[in-house]
């Protein structure tokens, strides 16, 4: 019985993580309908930001040492920051442009970020130890569950509460689901369209450095790809969920988190390794299943 | 721009050409008088981080032959090329130390990343060397006839860990966990389950994988705490950056076994993500941490502060001073640097002394089957030599093939 | 009225034009004479094959593939099986059948096989995946990509899993390099002239109207993932043979994402944006390498700090991007009259947004 409470939690917490990430791409895709490539550097960005920039092999924590009050929203503030920065500097050029463009600017981008975090800090991951108390572990009903995990789940769950609430009762987050819905209808009814999407990619912003900090108190490890395999499982969501729904990302997100942790307990032990491809086979049914993802807007369907 | 200020465009790029060619041909060629030691190993991207230490340990060797009076009465002059961490650039840095008249060409301290250097550097008919590979492809079976590693095989740390943890320590239950993300990984534990059959009374109680970027090895941990009783031992062949997670996770989930590793996380770098780490061994060659039996290698250590600015972050330092001194000591038999009499010279080595443990290479492996191992332990986040170790049979070559 | 002259007649000045821009390039690595500098000329010439491939499937059809780089991993490790010294076969990659194992074929036959090899996945990997359109096919793309680098970076016996494979011999020179970029254009030509390019191209443009006039999208997408599948086949055997050692990890995200950079910069739609988005961002990326190598002018030496190189490019490819967002070649083929401006070409700049992701709500 413990080991199916430990199961669960295990899955809830992955999905968390890939929730939190999906659900960063989801609002810039919904409102721009680009996909951000270089979100997974973000998230790296703002890790990185707790350190001093040095190549040594051993980590100089500077901005890590604050206490946590301030942490957390100096981080926040940094990955919002590089967020917007990224709007007014390079996506703005490409309001207009096609899909494919956007996204190798977006991926370029990244490139950028990932490299000149690479001449800063080395290849070398660094280690830090960020909150160790979190790494305590909790008496669940038996199940030993590292208190991280349970913290992780209730600031997935608690983030996507706020940001439905803001979503659907405040003015902004009125504008933001109009302009996701149709932007050109929005702007003709008085929406800022810049205003719009540089929350949106605040926002996003601000996800990701979450999404950062809880990576490094689970890992520990500071490195530079650390965001690019939590990157392309939140693409893979937003898409899985059905275009531009956050509730569909956050969904698709918990998904693919319980199929990779119930693959890892049920597969035989020569199958493991193979994990990875039986969930990404599930992605292209669940794909050929639901071509528009999961949850589909009823203006999703094709008018003539 | 116009349509002519555009076909101008295209013209514009083959003068570009044409000046790259003038930036290619720089490089000054080498005196006659001189020995050429090229290295292609990489400056820039995610190998630089591993390659540079190494490579100024093997400079601090080179220094010191030249401070004696040079190899074969001649001084050694270095060349470099960035290889990028990119392995069609690693082929053509290896190329380009060739054409600045490079008499040995060391290669990048992993094999992916160094064979296409190395290949080049065999193909020219030069002796390549590895900086740090520890995978038993790098020499006679992935390269060539002339190419050699200063490292000790993968496989010997696994082995080494199991029979040091048997003897010492008492242990007799133990659990696999296997990082499937590189090839070191898999030696580590081919080591391991080499050895493991040949101790009496030891056995294999679990077995499991991860990836090395898993943020999360929940399920994995969730198997090992299902076993009726905890194991003495965790073989844990990973490498940077997951294994600092997985070891974190571990312990955080109230497991208290030891853990045995492979030479890939020696280092104190990386503590600060596990305080209070104990119960937790590494093999090294050499001990980074001021407390190695040889006071030679405390010398070193210092030596190396001097040259670089800071100690030796990792044992992966030492195998680069090992190689030049390795290859020098041949030339000097041989009389030459002619590749065929050097690896000649070489392959005759047998428990050839060196700073960090004898050296053995034959005809049929140009890699260390054998090694001797310091173990270091780390308790309370504190590392430290507590114990050196041989396994007694080298593992036979066959195995390591197959 | 006359009679209008045939498809290739009016357009095979564009396939002319690009030969003889391969034929340039060849030429200079001739002139320079450089071993390194050949290196890097066939290296261009098989990413011109890559990226031609790509264009055949994306360019035609619209949908961003993120997967093809997968079939390239295929014909790469399909023509190493079948070239590697038996000697050396038998004990890195048990698990291959006995008729492989104790053979080693020709060049030129081994290559054949290892692009009908790709091809074979690419009909059956196509088949499931081209009915889905728009950013769900793309996701769905990745998802194969990503299940191919797993299956063979595990599959020990038949791959050597994350070890490299070693023993390919390196055949391919300058020329061969050549050839392979020439076929891979005319082939890219070919099909695009082809009704079934033509019908692809009108699916992309405006799918309703093509499904009315009786196009079967599925069935046009299939056949172009096909061909694409082919020459990235033949593009990864051809690497196989230059490189000599491969590893699985060499086929996934970083060359899948410069790949579609070189594609999207040059011009997606367009085969002489492929070529073009190539030889433009390879010369680029040669001259910044060189001044991170450093360039002595006069008595001083400059040279950019390591690691500039990427950080350059990347910028690079924004600016281009942000001047040109349909790519240098503006998606129009190069022809006589020099390069593709914007007066004739206005109407049809932009390729016309889908409209199934316009209105997606949250």
């Amino acid at each position: 019985m413990t080991e199916i409470i430990q199961i669960i939690i295990d899955a809830l917490s992955l999905g968390s993580l890939y929730a939190l990430g999906a659900l960063g791409i989801a609002l810039i895709f919904g409102v721009m309908r680009l996909v951000n490539f270089a979100h997974g550097d973000t998230i790296a960005f703002c890790v990185f930001a707790l350190l001093w920039p040095s190549i040594d092999a051993a980590a100089i924590v500077f901005a890590g040492n604050l206490p946590t009050s301030l942490l957390i929203p100096l981080i926040l503030l940094i990955g919002a920051g590089l967020s917007v920065l990224s709007e007014i500097i390079v996506f703005r050029r490409f309001r207009n442009a096609n899909p494919a463009t956007m996204m190798i600017a977006s991926f370029a981008l990244g490139f950028v970020i990932r490299y000149f975090l690479l001449m800063l800090y080395s290849s070398r991951p660094k280690s830090i130890n960020l909150w160790a108390n979190l790494s305590e572990p909790l008496d669940l009903f038996g199940a030993r569950v590292p208190l991280l995990q349970v913290v992780t789940v209730t600031i997935t769950l608690l983030i996507l509460g706020l940001l439905t609430l803001f979503l659907k009762r405040s003015r902004y987050g009125l504008e933001m689901r109009a302009a996701a819905e149709n932007f050109t209808m929005a702007r003709m009814l008085g929406v800022r369209a810049n205003r719009v999407i540089m929350l949106a990619f605040a926002l996003s912003g601000m996800l990701a450095a979450a999404t950062g900090l809880i990576l490094v108190t689970q890992t520990g490890t500071v490195d530079i790809q650390m965001g690019a395999s939590l990157m392309l499982i939140a693409f893979i969501a937003t898409v899985i969920g059905g275009l531009g729904s956050l509730t569909g990302a956050v969904t698709a997100g918990y998904l693919i988190g319980a199929a990779s942790v119930l693959m890892q307990v049920v597969l035989p032990f020569d199958a493991r390794p193979f994990r990875d491809a039986f969930v990404y086979g599930a992605v292209i049914l669940t794909l050929i299943w639901r071509p528009n993802g999961l949850f589909v807007a009823k203006s999703a369907k094709q008018r003539v | 721009m116009s349509v002519k200020g555009e076909t101008t465009m295209k013209h514009l790029s083959k003068i570009v050409f044409g000046a790259l060619m003038a930036g290619l041909s720089l490089g000054a060629s080498a005196q006659a008088a001189d020995i050429v030691v090229g290295f292609a190993t990489a400056s820039s991207g995610f190998m630089q981080a591993y390659d540079k230490p190494a490579q100024d340990a093997a400079m601090i060797r080179i220094d010191e032959i030249n401070k004696a009076g040079g190899l074969l009465g001649r001084q050694i002059k270095v060349v470099t090329a960035d290889t990028k961490t990119d392995r069609a650039e690693g082929a053509k840095a290896g190329l380009e130390v060739i054409d600045k008249g490079a008499d040995l060409v060391v290669v990048s301290c992993d094999y992916d990343f160094g064979a296409p250097a190395a290949l080049a550097a065999e193909a020219a008919g030069k002796v390549s060397f590895f900086l740090c590979a520890e995978s038993v492809k790098a020499g006679i079976q992935g390269v060539g006839p002339h190419s050699f590693s200063a490292s000790v095989l993968a496989a010997v740390q696994g082995a080494t860990m199991v029979d040091w943890s048997y003897n010492k320590k008492n242990a007799r239950t133990y659990y696999r966990l296997l990082d499937t993300w590189t090839e070191y990984n898999k030696g580590i534990c081919d080591g391991f389950d080499y050895q493991l059959p040949k101790m009496k009374d030891a056995k294999l109680v679990g077995s499991d994988t991860f990836k090395n970027e898993d943020a999360s090895i929940a399920a994995q941990i969730t198997r090992i705490k299902s076993l009726p009783k905890q194991p003495d031992a965790i073989m844990l062949c990973s490498m940077m950056p997951g294994v600092v997670s997985a070891i974190k996770q571990i312990r955080a989930a109230g497991i208290t076994s030891m853990i045995l590793n492979g030479s890939g996380v020696d280092g104190s770098y990386w503590l600060s993500a596990t305080p209070d780490l104990s119960n937790f061994y590494v093999p090294a060659q050499g001990s980074i941490y001021g407390d190695d039996p040889n006071k030679d290698v405390t010398a070193f250590n210092a030596k190396y502060k001097a040259a670089t600015g800071a100690e030796p972050s990792s044992q992966y330092v030492y195998p680069g001073y090992v190689l030049i001194d390795v290859w020098a000591k041949a030339v000097a038999r041989a009389g030459t640097t002619d590749a065929d009499a050097v690896t000649a010279k070489l392959e005759a080595m047998k428990d050839e002394p060196t700073l960090f443990g004898p050296r053995t290479f034959t005809s049929e492996l140009h890699h260390q089957n054998k090694g001797k191992y310091l173990i270091v332990d780390i308790e309370k986040g504190k590392p430290s030599v507590v114990d050196s170790w041989t396994i007694s049979d080298p593992i036979p070559l066959s195995y390591l093939l197959k | 009225m006359t009679a209008r002259k045939s498809i290739l007649a009016r357009t095979i000045s564009t396939p002319i034009i690009l030969t003889l821009i391969l034929l340039a390039v060849a030429g200079l690595s001739l002139w320079v004479n450089n071993g390194v500098f050949t290196r890097t000329i066939i290296e261009v010439f098989i990413r011109v094959m890559i990226v031609v491939g790509l264009y055949t499937f994306i360019g035609n059809s619209g949908v961003i593939s993120f997967g093809h780089i997968g079939f390239m991993c295929m014909g790469a490790y399909a023509t190493a099986w079948f070239t590697i010294p038996p000697a050396m076969k038998k004990y890195s990659l048990r698990g291959l059948p006995d008729i492989i194992s104790h053979n080693q074929l020709p060049f030129y036959l081994s290559i054949t096989l290892a692009t009908l090899f790709a091809g074979v996945f690419a009909y059956i990997f196509g088949k499931i995946l081209v009915r889905l359109s728009g950013i769900a096919g793309s996701i769905a793309t990745f998802a194969m990509l990503a299940m191919i680098n797993t299956v063979y970076s595990n599959w020990e016996t038949v791959t050597g899993a994350t070890s490299s494979i070693v023993g390919i011999p390196r055949k391919t020179d300058l020329w061969t390099g050549f050839a392979g970029a020439e076929v891979a254009v005319i082939v890219a030509y070919l099909y695009a002239i082809s009704r079934s390019g033509l019908a692809l191209r009108s699916a992309r443009d405006e799918a309703i109207a093509a499904q009315a006039s009786g196009v079967d999208i599925a069935r046009e997408r299939l056949k172009a993932f096909v061909v694409s599948g082919l020459i990235l086949g033949a593009s990864g055997a051809l690497y196989a043979h230059f490189l000599g050692v491969l590893t699985p990890d060499a086929f996934y995200l970083g060359l899948t994402f410069i790949s579609l950079s070189m594609l999207v910069v040059g011009g997606m739609n367009s085969l002489s944006g492929a070529v073009i988005g190539v030889v433009v961002l390879s010369a680029i990326i040669e001259l910044l390498r060189t001044f991170e190598k450093g360039v002595t002018i006069g008595s001083e030496t400059w040279s950019l700090p390591h690691g500039a190189q990427e950080i350059a490019i990347g910028a690079v490819m924004i600016v281009i991007l942000i001047f040109r967002p349909s790519g240098l070649t503006r998606n129009q083929e190069l022809t006589w009259s020099g390069w593709p401006s914007t007066k004739l070409s206005a109407r049809t700049d932009e390729p016309i947004k889908d409209r199934a992701t316009e209105g997606a709500g949250a």
